[in-house]
Formats: structure tokens, sequence, C-alpha cells
């Protein structure tokens, strides 16, 4: 006796708080001029569980070519409330425009509420929206109590006459119609979720429901009731309380229930896999009415209200609002920055909510560009077991929008974004030549570099002979060619002459925390680096020398909203905006005549891109890394056992971060031209100033006091031409 | 002890320009040919579907065409860039004037909450990071708000008013971090201009 009151009440007590934690995408925020497709913010209004119909009920949408009626529900953010609004805005040119709100509060920027994309739960996989009594629409519970226990105030936690009734009538029935027990008896079954029906089990039941009662408010029986009832299955993962119950077949809060959803999950209290309303609507339908009815009797509704909420469909969203997981590779991220600052124990049971950066649209295209392109790419022998990953940031804020850990985004397996640690081959050389330009006074766009063989022999007699990727040598470069055509030769010559010791510098001022080799081979990238890190040392790239760490978290608040640890935006300058400003130069050369041309066969070439491919020996690793003015991206292809392919970075990783690129609205790369830089028409291969109609002109930008001194007139001599001519006109 | 109304000074010019700044917020975007990879076919047009018809917005840079300082683009296939960043978008506004609000009531996180919202929607525009810096020197944390002035001033291209703000401005901070030095130099670079 003393156990069993042990155990019950430690039971009540635990089950009453251990919520999971949730885990947020970031919220689309509608204003005029945000970049969106109609089709991304349908699945995106989809995924945060709204559903289509007139816009007008809280929590509906509807759609009319490209103009959508929008009705939010509200929602509470760690840095305050969205109100409930109608709103209504067109997409045109994949961006939202007319831009207005209806109903509610007004204001040129709203915030949807964020879809729910995971939790983190408690060891047994039970999953709940805890609900407080004060805040459930007072049908529920009256409801719940005229079918389930209609002496549920009254009684002690048995009623004995209740289950004498239940006897009589499974007699006359000839089979069990009536169950008898009480909400507390049903609420220590929960506890104890054996289905063996033993009168052991039985009489244990009822004891301990008397023990609750002694120790209890009837209402906090009932509140925990309310939480604990299990009403249904997600795969492994167990629904438990109204209040997720209503989120998972309405993809609505409880509070917004009408009569007709009240009725189905009261009625489904009595065998939720038998009145699933998605695989039984018909069971399901009848139980309901039959639940409607007994509101009725009970004097709960007016008989008009019965009749038109027996008439209403069953009203159930056509797949939960979220599944579990969704975004394995995403989650797992998160909850690597999660366990920075809370412990595990925490993030299963304290309800915590999580804000992250995930960006649902980004992530679909990230995903699809994975799953289509590699089973188009060759990669010779052993392309089967071919593997990607993609991980792609906002260029200007650091977080992380989306991460594809696999060719199978949905295997919560191996996250090669995060622990493949893979040679970045040219990934390197960025970098290299970053360091060089640091230099204006003895490196420029324009400097010749040499690409010429050459041996390296080390003190212990070994030999190094490094060789472009197509073996040939072509004598003395421009440096931005030797960049966007990814010569080795000339980078590692480069390397070798600025020092191993500088790009080292350079590449731990941008990110790298690892120990990084001091052999000359680092020069052509044997340094090895996960996806995300390589996100990471791109983005001080592509933001004119600012590294801004990455980041998935933006917020973690507990259960009742209150904040607990904001994620800022970070910025630290690294280099000089002036030399990451040629880099930028080289990097989108490289997209337009260099070993990245071939995106424009799958991008329009309207939208400015910049990028370095990779490749390792034998194509074991195929990489790309790139930005546009929003998004910066990193594709890496390659094999899990480290095999050989017949890949390079343009063949593997490219196409994947081209596919990508292609999908999503967004602006072109086109920086801004930093303090102490100036364009100059140049002869690349002559270094020297010439017009802007010759030939062989190009626009370059040099760091002030570092342009070419030399003028020469276009090749054929301009004033010769002009001689010729008068000649012509006077003779 | 930090005197706010220095830094105060320099910022109202910074946030002056963000009215007149001539460059809408991000110009036009690409817009993917492809339709989506796998979206249920749309519901009947109830509208002619003219806007559908119109030929996509495609444009190398985010300067919309006819400011002259842009580069023309014309010439395809040759690295872009442009002068100045852009300008705020009346959505971003109402949230720099909601951080506003927030500091002078004395709320730093609620006014760097409203900023990087700004931020998220205007990450090429000069006058957010100036004022992510003011709300940061608001909060004691003069480190970032120097590094949130240079961002800012990597942003500033050729335009002369946010140049001249943003280098009074890191010339305000530096001083009162005790760094001199770098305070006179911030305070030429100003002059210069």
């Amino acid at each position: 006796m003393v156990y069993l009151d042990a155990v019950v009440t430690s039971r009540f007590e635990g089950r009453r708080f251990e919520v999971p934690s949730r885990v947020y995408a970031r919220p689309l925020e509608l204003f005029d001029g945000a970049s969106v497709s109609a089709g991304a913010l349908e699945r995106e209004l989809s995924l945060s569980g709204f559903r289509k119909g007139d816009g007008k009920k809280a929590g509906s949408y509807q759609r009319s070519g490209n103009r959508f009626l929008i009705s939010t529900r509200g929602f509470s953010f760690p840095d305050g409330d969205e109100s409930r609004r109608r709103v209504s805005l067109t997409i045109s040119g994949d961006r939202i425009q007319g831009f207005s709100v209806i109903e509610g509060d007004r204001a040129p920027i709203v915030r949807l509420e964020p879809a729910q994309i995971g939790g983190i739960y408690p060891a047994h996989k039970e999953d709940r929206v805890l609900v407080q009594l004060d805040e459930v629409p007072a049908l529920l519970p009256a409801t719940l109590m005229a079918v389930e226990d209609r002496n549920f105030y009254d009684h002690f936690g048995i009623a004995p006459l209740s289950i004498g009734r239940a006897m009589l009538a499974n007699i006359q029935a000839g089979r069990i119609v009536q169950g008898g027990s009480t909400l507390t008896q049903q609420l220590v079954k929960n506890f104890f979720l054996t289905r063996e029906q033993t009168l052991l089990r039985k009489a244990n039941e009822a004891l301990m429901s008397v023990l609750l009662e002694l120790h209890y408010e009837k209402d906090d029986i009932l509140e925990t009731y309310l939480n604990e009832v299990y009403l249904g299955q997600a795969g492994t993962r167990s629904i438990h309380g109204f209040g997720l119950a209503s989120q998972f077949y309405f993809g609505e809060s409880l509070k917004d229930l009408d009569v007709s959803q009240i009725a189905l999950l009261v009625g489904m209290v009595k065998g939720p896999s038998y009145y699933n309303p998605r695989r039984h609507p018909e069971r399901a339908t009848e139980r309901r009415n039959l639940v409607i009815s007994e509101m009725e009797q009970a004097g709960l509704i007016e008989s008009g209200r019965a009749t038109r909420a027996r008439q209403q469909s069953l009203g159930v969203s056509e797949r939960p609002s979220y599944s579990e997981n969704r975004y394995p590779a995403y989650i797992d991220l998160v909850r690597r920055h999660l366990a920075r600052d809370y412990k595990e124990e925490d993030l299963r049971s304290e309800g915590l909510r999580i804000f992250t950066t995930l960006n649902p649209a980004i992530q679909f295209a990230a995903e699809h560009a994975v799953t289509d392109t590699l089973p188009r790419l060759g990669g010779g022998q052993g392309a089967e077991s071919l593997e990607a990953t993609l991980v792609v940031t906002s260029k200007d804020s650091g977080e992380v929008l989306a991460l594809v850990g696999g060719r199978d985004p949905q295997f919560a397996g191996f996250n090669r974004a995060l622990d493949a640690h893979r040679p970045i081959g040219s990934l390197i050389k960025p970098f290299i030549y970053l360091a060089a330009l640091q230099q204006p006074d003895k490196y420029t766009l324009t400097t010749p570099v040499l690409d010429k063989g050459f041996t390296l022999e080390f003190d212990n007699g070994q030999r190094w002979q490094p060789q472009n990727y197509d073996r040939k040598e072509r004598g003395e470069v421009p440096l931005h060619e030797a960049l966007s055509r990814s010569y080795n030769l000339p980078a590692v010559r480069v390397g070798l002459d600025i020092g191993v010791d500088e790009v080292r510098e350079t590449l731990t001022a941008f990110g790298v925390d690892t120990n990084i080799s001091r052999y000359p081979s680092m020069l052509l990238g044997s340094v090895s680096m996960s996806p995300v890190t390589v996100a990471q040392i791109y983005q001080g790239l592509a933001t004119s020398g600012f590294n801004t760490p990455l980041r998935t978290i933006r917020e973690v608040t507990d259960a009742g909203g209150e904040a607990l640890s904001r994620y800022s935006l970070e910025v630290e300058q690294v280099s000089d905006p002036a030399t990451v400003h040629l880099v930028q130069y080289a990097m989108q050369e490289t997209m337009q005549e260099g070993t990245g041309r071939s995106v424009y066969n799958t991008v329009s070439q309207q939208l400015s891109l910049a990028g370095k491919t990779g490749t390792t020996d034998d194509g074991r690793d195929s990489w790309f890394a790139g930005f546009s003015g929003d998004l910066l991206a990193v594709a890496w292809v390659g094999r899990d056992d480290n095999g050989p392919t017949s890949l390079t970075g343009a063949s593997g990783a490219l196409p994947v971060w081209s596919t990508f690129m292609a999908q999503v609205p967004q602006h072109g790369f086109s920086p801004v031209v930093p303090d102490g830089v100036n364009y100059h028409w140049v002869s690349s291969e002559q270094q020297a100033l010439t017009d802007e109609h010759c030939e062989n002109a190009r626009l370059l930008p040099y760091i002030a006091g570092s342009e070419p001194t030399q003028t020469i007139s276009c090749s054929g001599s301009l004033e010769r031409r002009i001689r010729g001519w008068f000649e012509g006109l006077f003779q | 002890m930090i005197d706010r109304t220095l830094f105060r000074a320099t910022l109202v010019s910074a946030l002056l320009s963000v009215a007149g700044c001539a460059s809408g917020p991000g110009g036009g975007i690409y817009v993917p040919t492809d339709a989506d990879p796998s979206t249920a076919p749309e519901p009947p047009q109830t509208s002619s579907g003219s806007e559908e018809s119109e030929a996509p917005v495609w444009r190398k840079s985010e300067q919309p065409e006819t400011t002259p300082e842009t580069r023309d683009s014309s010439r395809s296939g040759s690295p872009s860039y442009r002068e100045t960043g852009d300008g705020l978008s009346p959505a971003a506004l109402s949230l720099v004037r909601e951080a506003d609000q927030f500091l002078t009531q004395g709320n730093v996180s609620g006014a760097i909450g409203r900023l990087e919202r700004a931020q998220r929607i205007a990450p090429r525009s000069a006058e957010v990071y100036f004022k992510l810096s003011e709300a940061y020197v608001a909060g004691d944390q003069l480190g970032s708000a120097e590094q949130f002035t240079l961002k800012g001033l990597s942003l500033a291209g050729s335009d002369v008013r946010l140049q001249r703000a943003g280098w009074l401005l890191l010339a305000d901070i530096r001083r009162a971090r005790g760094n001199v030095a770098g305070a006179d130099q911030a305070e030429a670079r100003a002059a210069a201009l």
C-alpha cells in the first residue's frame, strides 16, 4: 500500500511536468518585396498547419491564382506576441506585392506562426502539448465527463455504481459496451500502459485511484488527465493529451476547436486506433455523432447546434501538421549547438521552445537538388555508392538555412555535413591568393604568376612534384586567371612565396579551429574539413572579410515563453574588405569563364554568382563552394569509403549546387566596391592600362596605388589606324 | 562613462539618409524558370493570369538599371559590382523605428531583436549595421559596436553621408574604448571625405 502510494504519487508528479522541447523553423516574414514563390508560400502555409479554406477562419488561407488571403492564428514569439490578423497579398515575379492587413493590427510586416520541425523527446517517446485547465474550452471537460465519468466531481476515485451499471449493460448486450472506469482510473491506467487485464492489476488500479484522490484536488487530476490521455500514434511517437491531439488531428490549437472537433477527440478516448479518423473515417464519424448526442442530452449544447455539428465533415487535416524528425541532419546540428548550453535531460523534459533558423523552402530546394542530381551524375565505378551533402547559409547573417546530410535526407544516420572531414582540394586557393593580395605592392590581379612544374626536395630526401589537373603547363598567366582556372602550379608557387604560415593564419582567421598542416601539400588542399566548416570559412569571403559565426538557433525560451538564451548576430572583421573584393572578382570570373562556368547551363546568366571548385586525387572528393547576393552554399560529393570516382568539383558537386541555386528566387552577387579600390580598364596579359573598347580590355579592381603605370593602346595600334583613315580621305 | 549624446549626434545624420536613399531595397531578383519541382497543379485561375504572362524580371545588378554609378551590365559575362549598398524597405524601416522606441525605453535586447529582423530582410544596408552598433553602444558592448560599424562601412560604398556617419561613429566608439590613435585615424577619414 505504501509502495503503491509512492509509485502513483511520483508518477503523477513526474508526468505532469515532463514535456519534450519543441523545435521551430524560422517564421516566414510577409512584407512587400519579400522573395517567395507562390508554390513555396503554399508549402510554408501547409507546414505551419494552415488549411486551405476561405481565409477567414484563423489558420486558414485562400489562394486564387497568385493572390493569397491568409488568416493567421497569432503566435507568442520570444520578442513579443504576433497578433491574429487577416492579410492579403499577391505573388508576382516571386516577390510579395500589395501586402495589406485587412483585419487586425495594421503593420507593414507580419510573421506567420513558425512550422514545428521536430521535438526533443523523453526516452519513452511520449509527446504532448501541455494545456492548463483554465485555457481549455469548458465544453471539453464537460463533454468528457458526460461521456466517460458523470460523477467525476463526486466520487472518490472509483465508482462502484457505474461499474455495476457497466456490468449490467455488458451482460445485456452480450459484449463489452461500457467500461465503467472513472477518469481517475483511466489516468492511472495511462500511467502504467500495459494491456494485461489481470485481477491484480485491476485491484491495484482501483487502489491507486483512491490514493490519488486522497492526495490531489479534482482539478489537478482532471488537468493531468487532459494532458496524459493517450490519443494516437505517429510512428514511434505516442500522442498524449488533448493539446497535442488537437494539433495532430486538426492542425489547430485546442482553444480554436468547434463542437464537432471536441466531440471527435472525446470520442477517440475510447479507442484511439479503432476510431482513428484518418484511417477509419466512418467509424470515427459514427462515434463522434454519438458523443454529440450525449452532449445534447446532457444539455451542453442546443439541438440546433448538435444537428449542425453532426452534419459537419470530420475536419481532420490530411496529414499531421508536423512529423517527427523531418530534417534529421539539421536537427542534429541544432542539438549540438544546444549541447553547449543545455543538459540533454532538460531538453527532453522541460518543454523548452527552440527557435531555429531553418528555412523550409530552402531546405526543400536543397533536398531536391541532392536527390535529383545524384542519380544523374556519372561517377564511374561505385557511382551507386555516391553520397552528397549540401549546406546553405544566409550570406550576411551566418544563419544555417538548410542542411542535407546524405543522399537520403530523411535518414537520420551519419551526418556528413558535420562529421565527414575530407580534404578540401582547390577550395583552399582563394585563401592563398587572398594572403598574397594583402601585399598589393607585390601582388595584384594581373601580376603574372608562373604555371610551370618544379620539384620540392625535403630534408628527409622525399620529393614533391605538384602538377596541374590537366598535366599541362602554360608559362606566365595573370593571377586572376590562375585562380579562376584553378591552376595548381601557380597556387603552390605563390603559396610558397608568401609562406605556408601566412596561408595558415588566413585560414585560422576565417574560422578554421583545428590544427592545419605545415606541409606544402596543404597549398593543394590536403587539409581536411567538414562541409559546415567550409561554409564557415567561405562566409568571410562572401561578406567582404567579415567572419560571421554560423548559427542554427535564434532563441530558446522556457515552456512559458520566458527567454533563456539568445544567439545574436555577430560579425568580426578578419580581412581588409579591399583585398577580399579582388578575390571575389576572380571567384565571379570562375563562374563566367573558369572551372565553374557550367553553372550557367542550369542557372540563368542573369544571376551573378561567385564560387570555387575543389577536387582531390582520383575524384575522391568533389567540392563546390560559392555564393549569390543572399545565399552561401557548399556542396560535397564523394563516397563514404573514400573510394575514387570519375568526378571533378565541376562535374560532381557543382551540378548539385547549380540545381539548388536555380530553384531559389534570390539576388545576384554584386559586391559594393570598398574604400580604396578602383576599377581600371587594363590589358590583363600586358599588365597595362588600356582603353575600354580594346578587344582584350578587362575592367579590373585594384587596391589604390597598385594599378599598372604603363598605358598601352589597342593592339594593331589605334594611332596608325586613324592615320590610315585620314590618308584615305586626303589622297 | 560613455557619452551617449556624442554617439547620438553622428547617428542622427546616419539615419537621415534612410529616407532619402535613392536606390530601392534589393532591386530585381532572380526568378527561377523551372516550375516548382513538386507542386501540385495550380488551381484554376480566376484572374486573367496577366501576371504570369509578363516576362520575368532578371537583372544582373541589384541596383536599378537607371542608377548612373552602376557599372553597365549589358556586357554579359563579366564580374558584377556596385557603388552603394541597399536602402531600407518600408518593412525594414518599420522594424528600425520599433528598435528606436525600445532604445528610448532602455530596452537594449528588444532593440537588438528588432534590428536583427531588419538585418535579415535588408542585409546589404549600411544603416541597419550602424543602428545595431548604436544598440550595442547603449548596451555598453563597444567591441560588438565597433564591428557592426565596420560592417556598415563596408557597405557604405560611395555614399559620402553614410561614410562620414560611419567614420565618426567609429571614432566615438574607439575613443570610448581608449583607442585614441584609432579614433584619430577614423576622424581623419571622415574629414577627408
